[in-house]
Formats: structure tokens, sequence, C-alpha cells
């Protein structure tokens, strides 16, 4: 064993895991010799994420939409419940109609849809996914030259922290649920700020390496008769390991120069409710730390969730939370929706726009940073009401460093979800061809937002 | 290199050897409880710990059953990794050092193999819960080495060296090993530091001291005499009360307490340090009963004696007189506080942010007192004919949903218990209307009327399912998995003799642990890619591919 970090220490941490193909971009990196393998002026590279909110739009099967527009294609009218998102319209595409479609499995509320459209496959309880979700693909395979593979964030400030990204179906990720946590995780101890004259590779990370050595050269003893589930457990236990070396060795590489990398300042720690107006603000103080992580090459793959499946999110005073709402508000006759939730659900697209609006302010080369990535967004249900799990409303925003067409609407009469999920990994350049298993497997992306 | 991954396939090819090798049969993450107690006994209290823990998952009413599912994110190895380093430096630094280290190098600006290796060793079994096979050793001695040698510093060394074993698996999970009983050779059973581990978190929440291990060591953990003594010894510990404490936090789910909202708009009153010391309290009352005075479980019910501090004393609405931190409080007999569901612990966990929830709150009763859990709800229910109610009581609208057929099933089961508890609103505070309108705290709850919390107080107490669900809740704890049909004669059993033993708690945790069943291997189904080692144990892994939850026969 070295101290020294070389090639062969970097083969062996990647050749113990599970993919392979994983580890090879790095190598790229290390082996380029001066680590500017993405800032050679060639391109700027393409981020991916997700954005969850909980409880859907409002579409009743009366027909009150409150969020499908008519016009399909290029120039579709903002609906009221998409207010939040006119400033970026011409950014984002709609996807109305899309289904998760359970086939003999029972809907499992608040779960199933969003469980369907991240894994392809319809969940048979509750409380685990029945798949990896496919931003850990997509992490896999864009996400290595960073410091971090991927950063999941949970703004919703409700009991339990939320998250939806599993690479085994039962551990979810960890996420930053505050604004504080976020920043000392992308700019606390271990940033390197790229612009900084006087960089030097800290010698203590070296031995940090060392320790990581040790716990991994007793792999294959500890997998020796092991069951099937914990030998799961284990590969994502080594995954985890195997992504702290790598944040290690981008360490000791001399960051690329990044001018529009400006490390911001500290957060205040913020209220700690649940309340609508506190997770909005709490969601555009996460975006814009999150937008200049992003820029600083500190990650390309993100989760964000606004607020979990069962949303806990309440207007202030109010004595009934959204969800409650969602439920026992009667369809007004007339209106032909529930007024008090379309207004909440307006609301809570609002921090869905803020979102999109701060990736859209930061300036990178001869765009915006929005153009350089695509956020999927989308929640559990479509019309929550009765935990519909038909025509959840989706949304691809941003240009995915011009392959998507992006300012469309493609409305379909009940197609599969994993459709919108295929284009998403595919317009990113995840080597997926095929997603979903059952009436939900697919190999056609939507080919009319792709460039 | 062990020797078991290259063994195991030649085994099978040639289907002639009929030893079974050790499996492992478990990887149970420990919790954070589990952790901050176990660095607390090997390397000190006054080690800080700051850190963000793995979030748990609960499994069947518990978190010690949903823990074993849960591995270590990426974010979360950071977190467990950056606390390694920072625990090593506190342990290995200032004055602390020469006592833990517990040997001198020859010269403390270099390696000294000898004396890391008996530190190594030493807080390797410690934390591992089992000595360190050579290989483990000798990983950890070249990092100790080669640490001394680029710091000039024997002890940055060892801090590296115990880091690495702080971010180890083997110190993460609790890793449960099963070998073949020598008494059966076809059959499995724990191996005795397995079943040190067992009882020490049970009843200490903490890794085994250095008596539990050497009882493991000198095979005294497989006999029952052996087994006898040193559950005595822990049981009689003043530290006993530490592993009841997270046993109770578990079972009654007072983690919710870390994160639990309220809207100040609705319940200005509503705080941290009320979180805080409702979550107190109800350890404080429930374990003075039980463990200290060692009464009856079910007088946890019915007992109004509790404590309380000031926050507490102002949303209970009654004086606090003292000038201490906690002071020991009788509610009046005809109080409607009565028993542990009336405490702001529960009234409040189980509420919405800004109303009392009548379902959340029979739900919690059912799952958590009688282990009986609530299906989801279906998923196309239509709210149509609920009417919003901003008049009158709740009792109105959830009457509206026992009209409803696909509702009723669940909801008069839900319900009654938690409209008994109607008289306390979202955060605990007694009240009488609701809107303006008197709320009705009776109740039909298993075809038994009820009024108000005292009634439902008295209802449990007496219900045959609240002890059978306790003595389950204690072995599924212990064993880490769901019970299942097999094991329901050997859970009856043992609560006829909790029973006979006037339901003191303490007693039924010793006889769970003392009983064979409480070791009994589950073998897990096996891996892809590894062998199976012997006839008899392909039986029990296709048994329980089928089942998670079947046991080796």
């Amino acid at each position: 064993m070295s101290f020294r970090f070389d090639r062969r220490s970097v083969l062996r941490g990647m050749l113990g895991g599970t993919a392979v193909y994983m580890g090879l971009p790095v190598l790229d990196v290390f082996l380029n010799g001066n680590g500017s393998a993405y800032a050679n002026g060639a391109k700027l590279p393409v981020r991916f994420g997700t954005y969850f909110w909980g409880l859907g739009l409002t579409d009743t099967p009366t027909g009150g939409t409150r969020w499908v527009p008519t016009k399909t294609g290029p120039g579709y009218e903002i609906m009221p419940e998409l207010e939040s998102l006119s400033v970026v319209k011409d950014k984002v595409s709609v996807f109305s109609g899309f289904r998760a479609i359970a086939d003999a499995k029972a809907n499992q509320v608040h779960w199933s849809g969003h469980a369907s459209i991240l894994t392809g496959i319809a969940p048979a309880s509750a409380s685990r996914f029945d798949g990896p979700t496919f931003d850990t693909k997509i992490a896999d395979a864009i996400g290595t030259s960073t410091r971090y593979k991927m950063i999941d964030v949970d703004a919703s400030l409700s009991r339990h922290p939320v998250s939806y990204s599993t690479r085994t179906g039962t551990t979810f990720a960890s996420p930053e649920t505050t604004a504080l946590g976020l920043y000392t995780r992308l700019f606390g101890p271990g940033f390197q700020d790229p612009n900084s004259d006087n960089w030097k590779p800290d010698p203590s990370i070296m031995l940090r390496q060392s320790v990581l050595s040790a716990v991994k050269d007793q792999r294959d003893a500890l997998m020796a008769g092991v069951g099937r589930a914990d030998q799961i457990k284990l590969d994502q236990y080594f995954n985890s390991v195997r992504e702290m070396e790598n944040q290690l060795a981008i360490q000791l590489q001399k960051p690329a120069k990044c001018e529009d990398c400006i490390v911001p300042a500290g957060p205040k720690e913020g209220p700690r409710s649940a309340s609508v107006d506190v997770v909005n603000a709490n969601t555009k103080t996460m975006a814009k730390l999150l937008a200049m992580g992003l820029i600083c090459n500190q990650t390309r793959v993100f989760t964000f969730v606004h607020t979990a499946g069962s949303s806990e999110t309440y207007v202030a005073g109010q004595s009934k939370i959204y969800h409650q709402i969602t439920h026992d508000e009667p369809t007004d006759a007339q209106l032909g929706y529930q007024p008090q939730t379309s207004k909440i659900a307006g609301m809570v697209m609002q921090a869905f726009g803020d979102f999109l609006v701060e990736m859209n302010s930061i300036k990178e080369g001869d765009g915006t940073l929005l153009d350089h990535m695509l956020v999927m967004g989308f929640s559990d249900t479509g019309y929550a009401k009765i935990h519909s799990i038909e025509n959840i409303p989706m949304f691809l925003a941003g240009g995915a460093g011009g392959k998507h067409r992006a300012g469309q609407h493609i409305h379909t009469t009940g197609e599969s979800v994993t459709r919108v999920s295929l284009t998403a990994m595919q317009l990113v350049g995840a080597p997926v061809g095929e997603f979903g298993t059952g009436t939900m497997k697919t190999s056609r992306p939507i080919t009319e937002v792709m460039a | 290199m062990h020797g078991i991954a290259a063994a195991a396939p030649v085994a099978v090819a040639q289907q002639t050897s009929p030893e079974l090798k050790p499996i492992k049969v478990a990887f149970r993450r420990i919790t954070e409880s589990q952790y901050r107690h176990t660095i607390a006994d090997v390397l000190g209290s006054e080690i800080q710990i700051n850190a963000r823990f793995e979030p748990e998952k609960r499994d069947e009413g518990l978190l010690a059953i949903g823990t074993p599912q849960l591995s270590l994110t990426s974010s979360g190895f950071e977190q467990y990794f950056a606390l390694a380093s920072s625990i090593s430096e506190q342990a290995l630094s200032g004055k602390k050092q020469a006592a833990v280290v517990g040997c001198k190098p020859a010269d403390a600006a270099k390696a000294d193999e000898a004396c890391a290796r008996q530190f190594i060793a030493k807080y390797g079994e410690r934390l591992f819960r089992r000595p360190l096979t050579d290989i483990e050793i000798a990983t950890r001695l070249k990092t100790a080495s080669l640490g001394a040698q680029q710091s000039s510093d024997f002890y940055a060394g060892l801090k590296l060296a115990l880091t690495s074993i702080l971010v180890a698996p083997e110190f993460l999970f609790r890793v449960e090993t099963a070998e073949p009983d020598p008494g059966n050779p076809q059959q499995y059973r724990l191996d005795g530091y397995t079943k040190a581990s067992r009882i020490a978190f049970l009843l200490w929440d903490t890794s085994p001291d250095e008596e539990l291990l050497a009882a493991a060591r000198s095979g005294a953990m497989h006999t029952e005499a052996g087994l006898k003594e040193q559950l005595t010894r822990l049981i009689s510990s003043p530290r006993y009360e530490q592993g009841a404490r997270a046993f109770f936090t578990d079972m009654l789910q007072l983690d919710g307490f870390e994160n639990v909202v309220k809207d100040p708009a609705i319940y200005p009153k509503f705080n941290q340090s009320i979180a805080d010391g409702a979550m107190e309290q109800t350890l404080k009352t429930t374990i003075d009963l039980l463990i200290t005075k060692k009464r009856d479980y079910r007088d946890l019910f019915t007992s109004n004696a509790t404590f309380i501090n000031r926050p507490l004393a102002a949303v209970y609405d009654v004086p606090f007189l003292s000038a201490g931190e906690w002071v020991p409080y009788t509610f009046s007999p005809s109080s409607e506080r009565f028993g542990i569901l009336t405490q702001i612990s529960f009234l409040s966990l189980f509420s919405h942010p800004g109303t009392s929830s009548p379902t959340k709150r029979g739900i919690k009763v059912n799952e958590i007192f009688k282990c009986e859990p609530t299906p989801n709800p279906p998923a196309d229910v239509d709210f149509s004919k609920v009417k919003d109610s901003t008049n009158g009581t709740i009792r109105g609208r959830l009457l509206d949903h026992m009209e409803n057929a696909g509702c009723t099933v669940c909801h008069r089961r839900s319900d009654p218990p938690g409209l008994a508890l109607e008289h306390f609103d979202g955060l605990g505070q007694l009240r009488t209307t609701e809107n303006g309108v008197p709320i009705d705290v009776s109740a039909d709850v298993a075809g038994v009327k009820v009024v108000g919390a005292q009634g439902l107080a008295r209802f449990l107490h007496d219900d045959p399912k609240v002890p059978a669900c306790l003595v389950r809740n204690v072995y599924a704890y212990g064993v880490g998995r769901k019970t299942g049909i097999r094991e329901e004669d050997y859970l009856a059993d043992q609560t006829k003799i909790f029973a006979g033993n006037g339901y003191r708690v303490p007693d039924l945790m010793v006889q769970i642990a003392s009983s064979p069943e409480f070791f009994k291997v589950a073998v897990p189904s096996a891996a892809r890619t590894a062998a199976v080692p012997s006839a008899a144990a392909t039986t029990a892994v296709q048994q329980s591919a089928r089942n998670q939850q079947g046991v080796n026969p």
C-alpha cells in the first residue's frame, strides 16, 4: 500500500466494486494529469436533477383542470397552477396524461406514483421501492468526476428527512435538510476554491485514504457466508466507501479554474416549520446554494424534495394541513374543482418556479446554468383527492446543453410515466435504452423534445 | 484472507462435505444511541459526538426490526468518517492518551509495532465485539505504521488505525454469525460473541463489556449457567436503565420528537423544551414504574403518578412550585389525566400540526400497545360525501367515514380509542369543547363502551392483547426481526409466564433472553454468487427465501 495516490490504487478501488464502467470517467481525469478534463474549453458539463413535490396538481374527473394546457406542442398557454413557471416557460416542457401503471399490484397511496417514475417498477409495498432509482444510474454515468457523485436535498422541514433516491430500494439517501447543512457540505471543510492562486494538496488526505484501504481490504472476508439481502447492503456500503475515496482523490487534484464560481456567504439558520411560506423560502435559499455548488463543480447530479408524498405542509393558521384539505374539500359544483386545494397547489408550485428561476439567474458560458442542466419535476399523484396515479404532472426543465427542445406541452392519454423518465436519462447521456418492468417497460423516449 | 469464500463452492461441487461453514445471519446497523453508548463505554464518556446519524426505519412497529434492513448511504458514510476521525483525535490526544493506549512506544516519533498491535487488538475486540483476525490486525498495523512515519508521531498512526476500526462495517453493523453446533453438526447455532452482543444490546443498549467478551471466549455463553450468570449481572446493574430506556423509546416511538412540528399560530405554547420535556417525562414515568418499582406493566395505563418540569406544567396547567428541574407529580384521581396515553408525548406526537387526530391516535394505540397494525387506506377513496367541517366536532366528520363501506372496516377499529381521547387537543391540552360544541368522548372499543381517557385506560389495562404485545415487542426487539406464525406458540407461552410473574418487565426481559428461541438461527436466503453450504441448510434457505422471517427448524 502506498500513501501516494497512484493509478493502481484507483484501479483497486474501482475494480472492487460492482460496476467497473462507472470508474472509467474518473480514471480519465486522473490520467489527464492536470485534472482539467472538464475545463479544456471543449464543452460545459450537463447536470441532472429531480425536483419532487407532494400531492399533485388539480385535474378533476369532471374536467376542471387547473394545470393541463389546451394547446400542445410549443407555445402552450400558462394555466393557473403553472403561473410560477411563466418566466422560464420557454425552457420548460410540460407532460400531461402520463400514468403510473400498477398492473396487478395495489396503488400504494402517496408512494406508487413516484416509485414508478423513479424505478420503473410499481412497488409491492409502501415501505420500499422494488429497484434502484434512475437518478443513481445517471450519477454513475455523469457524476464521477466531481467531489460528490450526487447531492440530496430535502427542503420540506417535515418530521422526518425525506429522500426518494435509493440504490437498494430500502436504504434511502440521507438528505441535507437545512440551508446551513447544505452550505457546509458544499462549501465547508474540504471545499477547494477553484479560483485560489495558492492551491496545495492537503497531505492529510493521503492519510485518510490509507484508513479506507484498511477497511476495503477486508471486503472479501466480510462477504463470505453472507445472505442475499445483506450482500446488497454491503455492496452499497462499499459503494459509499468508494465514493469517499473518489472524493479524496479529487481533492488531491488541483481544481480546474472556474470563473463563474463565486463562493456564497454562509446562510443563517432559518425558522423550522412546515408551513408553505417557510418551506418555499427554504427551497429558494437551498436552490441558490445548490446552483452555486453545481457551477463550482461540487456535483453534477442532485435530488430535491420540496414536500413529501404525504405532504405535511400547511398554510400558517389553518388548522388542517394541505394533505387533509385535498381529501376533505368538496369540489365546487360551479367551478368544477376544489378552490382551496387549487390555491395551495399554486403556492406549492411557486417554489418550483422559484427554483428554476434561481438556476436560470446564474450566467454560465453564453447562457445560464439552467441551459446546461435538466431538471425533472414531478409529483406522487395526479388528482390528490382520490390518490389518482393517472395524469401525474411531470416537467422537464432546462436545455440539457442543447439536447432538450424545451417549451413544449406533450399530451398523451394514459401512456406510462417511464417514457418521461427514459427521455430524461437519454437527454443527459445516461447509457440506458430501456426502462421499467411490466406494462411500464418502455424503450420509447419522447422524441418530440429531443434535439 | 478468510478461507470461507474459496472453500464454499468446492464443498458444493463435491456434495461430500457434511460440514457446515460459518454464516453471517444478520447485519444490524447500530443505532445512534448504541453508537453513543459504545463509544462512551470503550473510549470515555467525555468524548463529544457531533454528527448527523443516518435516519432509521420503523417496520412492524419497531426501529429494531427496520434497522437490520438498512445500509449506509454515501453521505452517511461521510458523516461516520468525519465522526470517526474526531473521536480518534479526542481519544488519543492530551491527558487521556497514555491511559487509553496502555503501553508506551520505544520512540514516540516512530512506529512501534508491539504497542500498536496491543492497542489495535484491544480496541478492535471491544468495537468489533469479537477478537480481530490476524489479517484485520495486520492491515491496521500497516496503516498505523505508515501514519507514524508520515507524521513522525506514533500516536498519529494509532489515530488512523482507530479511525479505520470506527468506519469498518464490523463496527457500524452488528454482524451476527452462526457456526455449526458441535452437539448437532447439521444445525447452526449463534456463536458466543453474537449471543453476548444480543444480551448486551437488549439489556444495556451497548456493545458487550470485557466480562461478556470473556464469557464468549470461554464458551460460557453456550451453557445455561454461564448465560444465567451474565443475565443476572446485566439486569442488576444500574446500566439496565439505559437499556430499558432504549427499548421504550423505540416501542413508544418517541424518536418522533426529534422532528415534531406544530403550528405556532395554533399552539403558541409549543417549543423545543416542551418536545424534549414531554419525551423525558414519559421515559421517567415508565422507568420509575416498571424498572425501579417493578410494578405491573398494565399499571402504565392507569397510574396517575408521573414527573413534570416547569415547561410541561404550563401545558398541563398545574402549578410548579419546586426550584428543581423535575419533580414527582400525581394527578388527582378525578383528573382526566390518567396513565401514559394522557401524557403530552402520546397526545402531541400522534396529532396534526394544527389539530388533534382521533384516527392517528387510535391507530397508534392499536399498533404500539396491541401490535395491531392498520392497513393503508384504499387508494381510490372518494371523500366527496365528506363535508368540510369548520363547525362542530371532528366526530361528525369521522362518522361520515363510518358510513362509507370502504372505510368502515379500519375506521371502526382505529377511531374509537382516539375519540375517547378527544378532550385533549393536538398539543395535549385539556379542553371540553371544539368550535363551541361540547365534545363527546364516549366510544365503542371492540364492542365495549368506554367513556373518556379513564375509560380507555381501564379497558387497555384489562385487554389480554396488551401484555402479549409487549412480549412480542421485547422478543422482536432483541432478535431484530419480524415474528411469524412459527413463533406464536412460543410467544403465547412466554406471555403466560409473564402473567404468572405479575407482569414485571425486568423478569420478562431475562426470561426471554434465557429461552433457546432467543438465539435461534434464522438462515438468510443465499447470496447470488455464494454457494449453499449443505443440504440441511438448503432446506432452510428455500423456506426463508419465501418468508424472510422463517427460522431454522
